[in-house]
């Protein structure tokens, strides 16, 4: 394992930055990855939000899992809570279809324009910031994609090796937004 | 002296050994590694160079241009149970069904009949018993060392006619299973090194074009040779027990590696992305009425990682088989997926070990990922198609999981689409000719976490991106190449774009008729990609043009501009511009089979496309905007309205940014977002009532929802769910 595990802080930074030469990015490509770039790279993001909270895990460039006093939600990088992070954010977000000629035509033109009849384009921007956080191209009918529901207590407990200090169970409460909303 | 076990027999106890311990061969240790690692990586190297050498030797004896300038095939060493050791450059999607292949012939029982000998050569491209699809030879050969079967070789080369109903080898058009081609059924086709006679009959008088199907065989065979003589030489000089030993450590260490990057790169849990693939072939010409459909097929992804990095993966919800040649079975996605799964997780010595680092739940029975038990006569013409969008999907959702661990280097976006170009006629040395080109082997590269693909330079099925020169095509085929140049936007919109795709004007020649067909190997005509990973805009479909009966000829005579790319404007394109023609279309939906046969001097223009985009569009350096302006790589309009930049042009035709007027621009496209966006509850509601009443939804869209949620009903509960539906409702 000699080698791994030999980046600081300001090496991850320039790495995530861009500021590294493509050659050095492929050198640590091909080097044994090291095992302890989960802290440092928390590090540099928690140094760059404006915010206090704990990041327990960066889901994407804008949405983070953060813990708060009893809760585990999902923040964004400019400060809007979605809350718990067992429920897809997306259902927080505010929407947008494309779903005229002239809305898709800001985006394709011509014989790059999808159907849609066939698809729809759907755009979940932060309500805090208005940043683009996803986008969808599904057909009508296709539930939001929930993309990733983390394991986060086994993963601090048996991949980290450091317990999160209350556990919570792993289950996602989607569906119970959802039947709350119906009711 | 022979095994001391019957290959079954040793199959039944490594199986078992494996279902123990976790460990491949019950490797607990790996005790030649640890015992002299200097010589472990040396005898790989030297494997893998055996290999590659065959490569080398194969693709040069074959005559189609498809395996001798593109390179598409494939060698590789496998134990004597089948497990692959290390394999050759090239087509690796299909390690897997060479190593499932081989464990075919055990489990057949062909040690007592037909026996193994040296010089045997054994053969299947059967997707009943685990082909892929009828064009794609797989074939093997036993290696023996003083007596005893030590190893396999293996090779695969896709030949220019899979003997099909049509011409070609992308057979998307197939109904049925009957009209896939010419079976080899798990054969022996050959013995002491030489093909049978009756073998090479059956090439001659079912493809099309015997004479590179048959060049490929000897190619495959020339490979497979060189594998076994280089390996003799290997385990003469280094010892059989070492080789046996290391070899089985080999694909333990593979095993391991996959696993330790999932643990120390990924995050447990649950991981969902939707997919899908269509299919638009209503109202053209088709073989059989039940073709005249429209197909829309759900392509779903969920992947698991439990606590020990176990990765499982589901296709619950996949959608129907359908009645072309775009069903898989699940022992060749399996094979796609280990090699997807060796781009992006274990790719430190490419063997069958990441294939037990995974398990893949048996897709639902009826789907098109296992039409098998439903519809035996299901056709696998261009198995891939469906299946290739399904490892688009593995690439966003690995490059998810690493950057929640902060490994931006080894994120990628989604994959390109596949769209496979194929001519067939009478070539310039009047000989009837099928001509699969290539130029889906060169997408550009998906959008890494820190910075664009790579343009022309990727290809999702194979590691070998490799086109071919287009001058040494044209020796093959009765075409010039009047362009090969970048598509401009073609990889997707976001603070990182895909590489760039390339799109390439052919224009007959030499030839008094050919036909052209851009066939469906995973590419889009109604949809894009799901792929807006983190805000990102997709890459567009697939779009051919052409024109029949042109003026080019006088174009050419009186020295005017003619056509070398579609050109910046989709309301506009060049070849409108510049060309007259009886017949043009600018905006051909792929799959295509264009209805007029094409003569000298018509033009048809094929575009391949980019790979996947991530990031919000208004995040891109505007400098990488500029870079692209500069070179011609995105449009204006795209510049200014997508990404948010604002810039202008001077008179030498540089770009220069306005800075302060950028960061205006942006924060009134935020401003506009927040004005413009629902609340998703808001959305919700009225979502449920157009979802129920199936408002604005193509009938083929409607088709696959009943056709998923008939096929997974736990699929299905948590649609209804989802949209309120009642528990009886069908779409």
């Amino acid at each position: 394992m000699d080698g791994y595990d030999t980046y600081d802080v300001e090496d991850i930074r320039k790495l995530v930055d861009g500021e590294l030469p493509w050659t050095t990015v492929q050198q640590m490509m091909k080097h044994g990855k090291d095992r302890d770039r989960f802290d440092k790279w928390v590090t540099i993001l928690q140094g760059r939000v404006p915010w206090k909270e704990t990041i327990l895990l960066p889901l994407t460039p804008a949405l983070f899992i953060v813990q708060k006093p009893g809760v585990r939600v999902v923040k964004c990088r400019c400060g809007h809570e979605f809350g718990d992070y067992r429920v897809n954010w997306k259902l927080s977000s505010l929407i947008y279809l494309r779903d005229t000629d002239d809305k898709i035509s800001e985006v394709y033109r011509g014989y790059e324009k999808p159907d849609l009849a066939w698809t729809q384009l759907r755009e979940y921007y932060c309500p805090g910031c208005g940043s683009q956080l996803e986008v969808e191209a599904v057909p009508r009918g296709c539930p939001p994609d929930f993309e990733f529901l983390p394991d986060l207590d086994t993963f601090y407990r048996e991949w980290l090796g450091r317990p999160l200090p209350e556990t919570v169970e792993f289950v996602d409460r989607t569906p119970q937004r959802i039947k709350e909303w119906s009711s | 002296m022979g095994n001391p076990l019957k290959l079954r027999d040793q199959l039944r106890l490594n199986d078992e050994l494996f279902s123990k311990t976790g460990h491949m061969f019950g490797l607990e240790r790996l005790v030649e590694k640890e015992t002299d690692p200097g010589l472990y990586e040396a005898i790989w190297h030297i494997l893998l160079s055996v290999c590659n050498t065959a490569w080398e030797v194969g693709c040069k004896v074959s005559a189609s241009p498809v395996a001798a300038e593109g390179g598409d095939a494939l060698w590789a060493l496998h134990t004597p149970t089948g497990e692959c050791i290390c394999t050759s450059r090239g087509i690796t999607a299909h390690v897997g069904l060479l190593a499932s292949m081989i464990r075919k012939f055990i489990e057949l029982g062909y040690e007592d009949v037909p026996g193994f000998r040296q010089g045997d050569i054994f053969e299947n491209n059967d997707p009943h018993y685990g082909g892929i699809h009828m064009p794609d030879m797989d074939t093997a050969m036993p290696i023996f060392h003083h007596g005893k079967l030590i190893a396999w070789a293996s090779s695969v080369t896709h030949v220019a006619d899979a003997g099909a109903v049509l011409p070609g080898s992308i057979n998307f058009m197939n109904p049925d299973c009957f009209s896939d081609g010419m079976p080899v059924s798990v054969e022996r086709i050959g013995e002491n090194d030489r093909y049978y006679p009756w073998y090479e009959l059956r090439i001659k008088s079912r493809t099309r074009a015997p004479d590179w199907v048959l060049g490929d065989a000897r190619g495959r065979l020339a490979g497979l040779i060189t594998v076994r003589e280089k390996l003799i030489e290997t385990v003469d000089k280094y010892g059989l027990e070492f080789f046996e030993k290391a070899s089985k450590e080999y694909i333990e260490d593979s095993r391991r590696y996959a696993v330790s990057r999932i643990r120390n790169q990924a995050v447990p849990g649950r991981v969902r992305k939707s997919q899908f693939k269509d299919l638009t072939m209503k109202g053209k010409n088709v073989l059989m009425p039940k073709q005249d459909v429209d197909l829309l097929s759900n392509v779903p992804m969920e992947m698991r990682i439990d606590g020990k990095a176990n990765v499982s993966l589901s296709l619950a919800g996949a959608s129907g088989s359908v009645p072309f040649g775009q069903n898989i079975t699940p022992t060749a996605l399996s094979s796609a997926l280990l090699m997807g799964y060796s781009h992006v997780v274990g790719f430190d010595m490419f063997n069958s070990g990441p294939t037990y680092a995974l398990t893949v739940d048996t897709p639902p029975a009826g789907s098109w990922c296992n039409p098998f038990p439903v519809d035996w006569f299901a056709s696998t013409g261009m198995g891939w198609s469906s299946g290739i969008r399904w490892l688009s999907s593995l690439y966003e959702v690995t490059g998810r999981l690493y950057y929640m661990r902060g490994f931006v280097e080894e994120m990628s976006a989604g994959a390109a689409t596949t769209m496979c170009a194929e001519w067939n006629g009478i070539n310039q040395y009047g000989q009837y000719a099928v001509c699969l080109t290539l130029e889906q082997a060169s997408n550009g590269s998906p959008a890494r976490g820190i910075s664009d693909g790579e343009p022309a330079a990727w290809c999702v099925y194979t590691a070998n991106a490799d086109f071919g020169n287009a001058e040494v095509m044209e020796l093959y085929y009765p075409l010039l190449y009047l362009g090969r140049n970048m598509e401009p936007d073609s990889g997707g919109y976001g603070k990182f774009r895909g590489g760039l795709g390339h799109t390439t004007v052919w224009m007959v020649k030499n030839s008094p008729e050919m036909h052209y067909a851009a066939a469906c190997a995973g590419a889009h005509s109604k949809i894009t990609a799901n792929h807006g990973m983190y805000g990102a805009y997709p890459t567009p479909g697939d779009r051919v043009a052409y024109a029949a009966g042109t003026n080019v000829r006088e174009l050419i005579e009186q020295r005017k501009p003619l056509v070398h790319e579609r050109g910046d404007d989709p309301e506009h394109p060049t070849l409108s511009r510049n060309v007259v023609a009886d017949v043009m279309n600018n905006d051909v939906p792929v799959p295509a089979i264009i209805p007029e046969a094409l003569h000298e001097y018509d033009l048809v223009i094929n575009p391949t496309s980019g790979s996947q985009a991530m990031g919000d569009p208004i995040e891109r350096d505007p400098g990488r905007v500029k870079e692209d302006l500069d070179r011609g790589l995105t449009r204006p309009w795209v510049a200014e309205h997508v990404h948010g930049v604002v810039a202008r042009k001077d008179a030498r035709g540089a770009w220069t940014i306005d800075a302060d007027a950028t960061e205006r621009r942006r924060q009134g496209i935020r401003d506009a977002r927040l004005r413009r966006g629902v609340p998703f509850r808001d959305w919700w509601r009225r979502e449920c009532a157009e979802v129920a009443a199936g408002s604005n939804m193509n009938e083929a869209v409607k088709r696959m929802w009943r056709s998923s949620m008939q096929l997974s009903p736990g699929y299905a509960a948590e649609l209804r769910a989802f949209w309120g539906l009642p528990a009886d409702f069908e779409f």
